[in-house]
């Protein structure tokens, strides 16, 4: 069972609702989140510019599958 | 005072440093152990001022059909205990009052910006007789605010997550989520950064929202301040109490709604902490 789903059913599906109004905030903290990531194990590892990129692009990826994920937790009728 | 300075001298906060951490070239204070003063005692007050109010309300509570003010608060009340409720997975009795205490206190910070722009720092310039003196009336367009709630949400998040799932089941929602036990690596940084995002949207959206509407209020209070000149003024005064009229009672919606956006993400994000997470 997926994360998101455990958490609709205990709480009738309101739960995904309520996330969709920070689904653009969502999305774009992610990335940010991931440069900031990448931006960390860069000076830990002294990997510079290899970390920050490949974070903000899996920070772009993750945003995008989460946003995608809370839409199709969307009710029928509101899609 | 031009355009600029005005603007300017109106996002500045009141800021307090050693003297090694003031700027020569501009004078204001720079560095980590900078106090924005104005920000730490308006957002302290306005919570007392919670504290004040629910203590005095407490002392007179109505039985039967309540009136007035204290209806008023029992609504606020039944409104956020129906967004836990409905939310909430779990059962934690923290959970509803932290709920209420960010709803109310953000509200009430965010309210500040109702308040004239010129108003507050006027008064303060007159009080302590500095012409220059700064005071940003609304604590939640400071960074150091939004960003201070939403670490605190974060804390209590990392802390629930550990206490519900354990510190093993903690470890394994970075090690086998997204992608599953064959990316480790991957699902390690991806959760890292999932994790992180969270406080970064919380204070950073408050922040943004709230500093767009201060600017635009800025900009609305320049039209009469600056243009209205002889006969100009005419026109350009009315015109700017139009507009402020506008962009406050839409502004209404706005801090209402910023507040409760930061209540209820922090409910849902409590309730994942609360969530035991299957193995994929």
């Amino acid at each position: 069972m997926h994360y998101w789903d455990a958490m609709s059913d205990k709480t009738d599906g309101k739960m995904p609702n309520l996330l969709l109004i920070s689904a653009g905030s969502m999305f774009t903290s992610m990335v940010v989140a991931g440069f900031l990531v990448g931006y960390w194990l860069d000076s830990l590892f002294d990997t510079q510019p290899f970390g920050l990129l490949i974070c903000g692009v899996m920070g772009f990826i993750g945003g995008a599958r989460k946003v995608y994920d809370i839409l199709m937790k969307m009710p029928h009728e509101c899609k | 005072m031009g355009t600029v300075e005005y603007i300017q001298h109106h996002l500045q906060n009141n800021a307090v440093c050693s003297a090694d951490n003031i700027n020569p070239a501009t004078g204001l204070c720079e560095g980590f152990w900078t106090f924005h003063m104005d920000t730490i005692l308006i957002s302290i007050a306005l919570g007392a001022l919670i504290i004040l109010v629910a203590a005095r309300l407490g002392k007179r509570l109505e039985a039967g059909a309540p009136s007035g003010f204290q209806n008023a608060v029992e609504g606020v009340l039944d409104f956020v205990g129906q967004q836990v409720r409905d939310t909430f997975p779990g059962k934690n009795p923290l959970i509803a009052p932290l709920a209420l205490t960010i709803f109310v206190w953000v509200w009430l910070m965010n309210f500040m910006d109702l308040i004239p722009v010129d108003l507050l720092p006027l008064l303060a310039q007159m009080v302590t007789g500095d012409p220059h003196f700064h005071l940003k009336v609304v604590p939640t367009t400071d960074l150091n605010t939004t960003m201070a709630m939403a670490l605190s949400v974060f804390a209590l998040i990392i802390f629930y997550n550990i206490k519900v799932k354990g510190l093993w089941g903690f470890t394994k929602m970075f090690l086998f989520h997204p992608f599953g036990k064959f990316f480790i690596p991957f699902n390690i940084v991806m959760t890292l950064i999932e994790e992180v995002s969270k406080p970064l949207s919380l204070g950073l959206r408050l922040f943004g929202n709230m500093f767009a509407g201060e600017l635009v209020f800025l900009l609305i209070a320049l039209i009469g301040g600056t243009l209205a000149v002889g006969i100009g003024a005419l026109f350009w005064a009315p015109l700017q109490a139009l507009l402020g009229l506008g962009w406050l009672i839409f502004h209404i919606l706005v801090i209402t709604l910023q507040a409760f956006i930061f209540m209820v993400l922090t409910i849902v994000y409590l309730g994942m902490a609360h969530t035991e997470m299957d193995d994929h």
